[in-house]
């Protein structure tokens, strides 16, 4: 997709529906990367303006307007650039990050479990990750997502607080990875069966491992590769692109297949934006 | 008198009287001499259908081949389905994909039900559905094969974790969901046919018609899993999600259903059937016997009902092939192995 073709498909309120329809926080943020690499600015400034007009009093972001629920898009709105969305509005999606965890590692939780007689592990409570909604478990996508905004806020101002949260969040995540490398939707064993994974969860934990060397990371990449050959999906290329560049991994001119169908506005989106990373204007790190 | 006794200890566990279930707006069973079927699609004849018993045909269906559309026509016409002017929402079960393997409802069987309710005049049908575990629906779709036996799939398709939602407040209130966002196509929906795989389930025992429902609660809101079912009680939550949409129709592919570790990482089982009827308790109920599984004790069929003898073979009309021609028993995990039908 074009930019112009991106600008075209913005609400009249200054949002991106997915495919159709209403606005939604998610490809609204990935739009305005995608315009902000390319240096538009009005469609850019519209986006912002309809972020921080849903922006919620507990200061987390709903999935879309009208949903009363703050949730993992926090994250998004977090890593965006401070000066796209406001310095106060960026302070608000941080500190609303730093205070969200899965329910599992919750005090309450954890003793409401220890009385009932079913204690839970203790990497539960030092290995926090994050839910996709409040009152729910921690999971590989919305953990990946609050730790890139908290490491480029930790690049912007240096926090040990901060640091302390994305180290355990990377504990998570390397537990949670998959038999034989990789990662799925955070469950590699349900009921002790072993589950596989899949291409855009591995390329999003890469990223959200990026400097970490560990053999669950190497078997990721492996995986990421294998997956990079075979994969037909826009969303799952475009997270192995992003993965793999995070550990120097992604093969030299790689080039996304010509028979992938981007169908989505994230898919359009993504693709400009990794693109413009590998051309070494970032915007998931530094 | 003991199914009903168990219906009250079992609401009592729950923190509700049975007159607390009847009072949140449940479909009463036929023992209450209430409808128990949609009100707002008629059936073809406006006959008054307050005294009879629920009604699921068991069609014997050896493979997916071109015999499907004749047979998915005949289904709507059998249960008297009148769709002239209305809207049609096709909910396959479609969950990942993995060749050699019978996760989702077959393509060719969904692509039969759209030329049914076509040619029973709906106004309108689309096919819609919105997975638990991954995010990329119709490059899944794609792998499965929706659209090469689907012509125009993408035009007809809508991914319901990204479909614009409405808030709801579910009738009964088994689940810990006080209020819940879903997404219009199904909301919107005149009649809802919710298009399952016949399989076992590795938390729930059984996933059939009722809990195909998940796949309209938007990841978009909830995320991928939608875990909040899970904490909110994945049994209560499939009874409550049940009673959000009046009008279904339920169709369950069990030509080659799953067995042992579903939903998905289970084994393909022949069962050479398709289930169908307007009660998706019942059907869920009749499917369960074909699996030679017992419903009453899948929890939330026991919830669903007032009175679990409702869930009886007796209190369901069926037609077509007969239970005991067509049940063949699906392998369990062993921590099911107690829902075995004696």
């Amino acid at each position: 997709m074009s930019i112009e073709n991106l600008i075209s498909k913005q609400n009249r309120d200054g949002g991106w529906a997915y495919v159709r329809g209403g606005s939604w926080t998610e490809p609204t943020i990935y739009a305005m990367l995608a315009l902000s690499s390319a240096g538009e600015s009005i469609a850019v400034r519209r986006g912002a303006d309809w972020l921080r007009s849903i922006a919620r009093p507990d200061g987390g972001w709903p999935p879309r307007a009208g949903v009363d629920e703050s949730t993992w898009v926090t994250a998004l709105v977090g890593l965006l650039p401070p000066e796209t969305i406001g310095e106060a509005f960026h302070r608000k999606a941080i500190d609303w990050l730093m205070d969200t965890t899965g329910e599992e590692s919750s005090a309450i939780y954890r003793l409401r479990q220890w009385l009932l007689g079913n204690p839970t592990p203790a990497s539960d409570r030092d290995y926090p990750g994050w839910p996709w909604i409040p009152g729910t478990a921690g999971w590989v996508g919305p953990t990946s997502f609050a730790i890139l905004a908290l490491e480029k806020e930790d690049h912007r101002r240096a926090s040990r607080k901060v640091r302390h949260r994305i180290e355990g969040a990377r504990q998570f995540l390397l537990r949670r990875t998959c038999e034989g490398g990789g990662w799925n939707h955070g469950s590699s064993r349900p009921l002790g069966y072993p589950s596989r994974a899949y291409p855009e969860t591995t390329g999003l934990a890469l990223a959200a491992l990026r400097g970490v060397r560990s053999p669950e990371v190497s078997q990721g990449i492996a995986m990421a590769k294998g997956f990079l050959a075979d994969c037909r999906s826009a969303d799952a290329l475009n997270w192995l692109r992003l993965g793999l560049r995070a550990h120097g991994e992604l093969p030299p001119g790689f080039c996304t297949p010509t028979d992938v169908e981007y169908r989505t506005t994230q898919d359009q989106s993504l693709d400009l934006v990794m693109t413009a990373g590998e051309q070494g204007q970032e915007y998931f790190w530094g | 008198m003991m199914a009903a006794a168990g219906a009250a200890a079992l609401a009592a566990c729950k923190g509700h009287s049975p007159e607390t279930v009847a009072r949140a707006g449940h479909p009463a069973g036929p023992t209450d001499g209430k409808d128990r079927q949609p009100s707002s699609i008629p059936d073809g004849n406006n006959r008054p259908a307050a005294v009879q018993l629920p009604r699921v045909s068991i069609l014997s269906v050896p493979a997916y081949t071109q015999d499907l559309y004749d047979i998915a026509r005949r289904m709507v016409a059998d249960h008297q389905l009148d769709v002239r002017g209305r809207t049609v929402v096709l909910k396959p079960n479609l969950v990942e994909f993995e060749p050699d393997s019978s996760i989702n409802t077959h393509p060719l069987l969904v692509h039969a039900a759209y030329e049914a309710f076509r040619a029973a005049g709906a106004a309108t049908v689309r096919i819609a559905e919105g997975p638990g575990h991954r995010r990329i629906t119709l490059d899944l779709a794609d792998a499965a094969g929706y659209f090469r036996t689907i012509p125009r799939f993408e035009d007809l398709f809508v991914d319901l974790n990204l479909d614009d939602v409405t808030r709801v407040w579910p009738k009964s209130e088994f689940s810990a969901m006080e209020k819940l966002y879903l997404p219009n196509t199904a909301l919107g929906a005149d009649l809802l046919v919710s298009m399952a795989k016949m399989k076992t389930h590795h938390w729930v025992g059984a996933t059939l018609s009722m809990k195909n429902l998940f796949g309209t609660v938007p990841g978009g809101v909830y995320g991928w899993p939608k875990n909040m079912l899970h904490w909110s009680g994945i049994t209560e939550c499939i009874a409550d999600l049940h009673t959000v949409y009046p009008n279904q129709f339920a169709i369950v592919d069990g030509i080659v259903g799953m067995e042992g570790n579903g939903p998905i990482q289970g084994t393909p089982k022949h069962a050479g059937v398709l289930v169908a009827g307007r009660d998706p308790v019942a059907v869920d109920a009749t499917c369960c016997r074909i699996m030679k599984i017992d419903p009453l004790r899948i929890g939330y069929l026991r919830l669903a009902t007032i009175n679990p003898a409702v869930l009886a073979e007796e209190n369901i009309e069926q037609t077509g092939e007969k239970i005991a021609t067509v049940a063949t028993p699906f392998n369990l995990i062993p921590e099911f192995s107690g829902i075995r039908l004696g």
